[in-house]
């Protein structure tokens, strides 16, 4: 299996339950790693492997709750499946508010199982490559300079060069200039595109910093 | 005619004897056992005897008159000393035997050397008879050749005096102080002046012809009184003895009344003669005729089988012991009733511990045994329903802990079937998943065999239950209910502990109570301290204690006393029984259960448990 093969990691403090899903994830093709508690894993884990979680809710100690949120904290949020000896309701509401891929009974049907977990592994690929572009796209934006990005934020609202000048207090030929140093930094011909690009990369998601005086 | 003074007085004293010594011996002659009468009896006679002696000697004409009698005297000597002696041992009860026999020995070999040995045992010869006046009268007084032998015999004399000194000391620090003073005190006094008197005129210190009656008659005055005394005693003895059976037949009527008013039924088993004796209301108890002959192997032929071995060994028991016993069991009447029976008795033994007597009484108790066996019967009931209440508020938990090894099973068969698949199969991992699955099946089979044990509906059934095994089983109930309440749970047990004597489902339920108690304690407490512990320890030589503590908000003092009660709660779902239920199967164990607040971090419940007896025998 090749370095970047994504990772199943079961974390279940059943040490006889982590052997058999174990068995059962690498018959059906899986690579697997098995920790015995929500400890272990947050030290063993890789720091960018591509994979998935798949945690007994109840354990002792740090359980699966706690283990959700300190998963969602790092920079490889690994999609989380819930796995449970039975319903418990308030948990599952938690768990999945919280995101949780899925919530799987211990003896929920293999199929299900395993379709979960090759949702949460595809979940997992769509989420990095994302994360990938964002922080490509984000990378080009970081060459731009405070007024540029000031220029822009008035660009994709929409507003004309003039207005522009008005609100910002200089010439509309400076304006002029800053949208050419824009799209060159991009690399987008059209308006339409530096709109689209922008909202990609999630920058701008708050109100523009400056708003025009008197309205 | 003058009347002769000397005649007078030594006449009427040997017949003030001879008076005495008739009714001494008449005394005896009624009550053989009363030997110190016939001794004082024998003594009178001797002391009348020498009297007479000393009489003639007194009023002898020639010498050789005067041997004779002397000689003779020395028999009533003899007879005088040896009842003394034997007197002295039997009546004050004191004297050292070897000094009674060497006195004793010493006059009977002088007795053979008087008769054999010159005239008598004083003197060889008397050569010549003196004379001087005596109370008006002329008396003759001995002289001539003294018997060397004599010093023997006033040696003799003078151990006399020794064994009636000691005698009278020991009597008198025995505290016998009366008769030591008076009897022992006066004999050794006249003795020791009728000695002197004799060993003085013998040498010639005083010229007297031998008195030794006088004195002599004081011993006899004095014993005589003594003896008296007893006779006198024996009637006002004998009235007390009617009174006392007065009193006996009072108190023995009295004693069956209350007998037949209690219903109890009373029989005394004489081991020694191997009799039985029983009253009408006992054998009524027993099924027995009231002309019916009892024997022991009837007796226990009525009772019930299982029962017979408890009550030998309670028999036995107590013959070992303090001799009292208390059993309880039943007998099957003839006609096939059965009937439990209460028995209270106390053997007797003899001097040398060997037991004699069995007396006891035996009573009806069949109502209050039913009446028990009810109450019990209710307890278990109550007991069953808090079991099967607490296991379903460890429902949840329990059906967890049953799945887990369900899904590893489950998993482990999807495993299996996928690699035998393959075509040429890993079939050691597949053995691997077969015996991963025999373990998980057993790991859920235990639980639920767990939790039928504590659904069973059973009695109360003591034997020796280990406690760590106890612990253990209901941690591995509770544990995964603790662990999804982020709760540790933590056991400490002494190494030296002995298994103790118990019903283990009784037992678990109890610590399962308080265990699940103690978790609901920390339903407010947050953070990292949630912990329930539970220990064990030796609690002295003859049970263990265990103590189950939370790190709750402890019990407030208001409420202390109440938690026992039935129906108290401070829990919107309980029922308030579970303490209530605990305590009554720990008190039915023998042991006690009792709650302490730890000052504001957590309460403590504490129970013991008695250790099981066989264990404590060994």
């Amino acid at each position: 299996m090749s370095p970047s093969a994504p990772t199943v990691h079961v974390v279940d403090d059943d040490a006889s339950f982590l052997a058999a899903i174990s068995r059962l994830l690498r018959a059906n093709g899986f690579s697997v790693r098995t920790y015995p508690s929500a400890h272990e894993f947050l030290a063993q884990r890789g720091a960018d492997a591509p994979g998935c979680v798949l945690a007994d809710l109840r354990m002792p100690g740090m359980d699966g709750l706690d283990l959700q949120s300190a998963v969602a904290q790092t920079s490889n949020p690994l999609p989380i499946l819930f796995l449970t000896g039975h319903g418990d309701i308030p948990s599952t509401v938690r768990a999945m508010r919280d995101g949780a891929e899925d919530f799987l009974e211990k003896r929920a049907p293999k199929v299900k199982l395993l379709d979960a977990v090759k949702r949460a592994l595809a979940r997992d690929a769509r989420e990095r490559d994302a994360r990938a572009r964002q922080r490509e796209l984000r990378a080009r934006f970081d060459a731009l300079t405070e007024r540029e990005l000031e220029v822009l934020s008035h660009v994709v609202q929409g507003r004309l060069n003039k207005q522009i000048a008005g609100d910002l207090g200089i010439h509309e030929r400076t304006v002029k200039l800053h949208r050419t140093a824009i799209t060159t930094k991009l690399g987008v011909q059209s308006v339409a595109e530096l709109t689209r690009l922008t909202q990609e990369a999630g920058i701008f998601l708050e109100p523009a910093r400056t708003f025009p005086k008197g309205q | 005619m003058q009347v002769s003074l000397i005649t007078v007085i030594w006449s009427m004293s040997a017949s003030a004897c001879l008076t005495l010594a008739a009714i001494h011996l008449l005394i005896w002659a009624k009550d053989r056992a009363a030997v110190a009468n016939l001794v004082f009896s024998l003594l009178a006679i001797a002391t009348a005897a020498w009297t007479f002696c000393e009489l003639w000697m007194m009023r002898a004409d020639t010498p050789s008159e005067f041997a004779t009698v002397l000689k003779w005297g020395h028999v009533a000597v003899w007879l005088l000393i040896v009842s003394l002696v034997v007197f002295v041992r039997n009546f004050l009860k004191a004297g050292r035997p070897w000094l009674a026999w060497t006195v004793c020995g010493l006059r009977t070999l002088l007795l053979l050397v008087n008769f054999l040995v010159g005239q008598n045992l004083n003197y060889r010869e008397v050569t010549h008879l003196g004379h001087m006046r005596l109370l008006g009268e002329s008396v003759a007084i001995p002289e001539g050749v003294p018997n060397p032998w004599i010093l023997l015999g006033q040696l003799s004399l003078v151990i006399l005096i020794i064994f009636l000194a000691e005698a009278t000391i020991a009597a008198w620090r025995r505290g016998d102080r009366h008769r030591a003073s008076a009897l022992g005190g006066s004999i050794v006094f006249y003795v020791l002046i009728s000695t002197g008197q004799t060993l003085s005129v013998f040498w010639g210190v005083v010229r007297v012809p031998y008195v030794g009656t006088v004195f002599f008659m004081g011993v006899i005055a004095v014993m005589g009184y003594e003896l008296s005394k007893d006779a006198v005693r024996a009637p006002q003895l004998d009235r007390k003895l009617q009174v006392t059976e007065a009193g006996l037949r009072e108190s023995e009527g009295r004693m069956s009344l209350a007998v037949e008013g209690a219903d109890f039924g009373i029989w005394i088993r004489d081991l020694a003669r191997n009799d039985i004796w029983a009253t009408d209301k006992w054998r009524a108890l027993f099924g027995f005729s009231k002309s019916e002959r009892l024997e022991l192997d009837c007796i226990l032929e009525r009772f019930h089988p299982e029962d017979r071995d408890a009550f030998r060994m309670a028999i036995e028991k107590a013959a070992e012991g303090d001799g009292r016993y208390e059993v309880d069991y039943r007998v099957v009447l003839p006609n096939g009733e059965l009937r439990w029976i209460g028995s209270r008795g106390r053997v007797e033994f003899d001097g040398a511990g060997k037991p004699m007597i069995v007396r006891s009484v035996s009573q009806d108790i069949t109502k209050r045994k039913v009446a028990e066996q009810e109450v019990q019967t209710l307890q278990q009931e109550i007991a069953h329903v808090g079991r099967v209440s607490m296991l379903g508020q460890l429902a949840s938990a329990l059906a967890h802990e049953i799945n887990q090894p369900l899904a590893a099973i489950l998993r482990n068969a999807e495993a299996a079937e996928l690699f035998l698949q393959d075509p040429s199969p890993d079939l050691d991992e597949v053995r691997a998943i077969l015996s991963d699955i025999r373990s998980d099946d057993q790991r859920a089979g235990s639980v639920i065999d767990r939790m039928r044990g504590l659904l069973k509906r059973q009695n109360l059934v003591r034997r020796p239950v280990d406690v760590g095994e106890l612990v253990g089983g209901v941690i591995a109930l509770v544990g995964s209910d603790a662990a999804a309440r982020h709760i540790t749970l933590s056991v400490a047990m002494a190494k030296d502990l002995r298994p103790v004597c118990g019903d283990p489902v009784h037992l678990q339920q109890v610590l399962l109570n308080l265990i699940v108690n103690g978790m609901d304690a920390l339903g407010d407490v947050t953070g990292k301290d949630r912990h329930v512990s539970v220990s064990a320890s030796l609690d002295g030589p003859g049970s263990v204690e265990i103590v189950v503590s939370d790190s709750g908000p402890g019990i407030p003092a208001d409420k202390l006393t109440h938690i026992f009660d039935s129906f108290f709660t401070t829990k919107p779902e309980g029922m308030g029984m579970g303490l209530p239920i605990s305590r009554t199967i720990i008190e039915a164990h023998g042991g006690r259960l009792w709650a302490e607040s730890n000052n504001g971090s957590g309460a403590s419940f504490r129970f013991t448990l008695p250790i099981a007896a066989e264990d404590l025998a060994r």
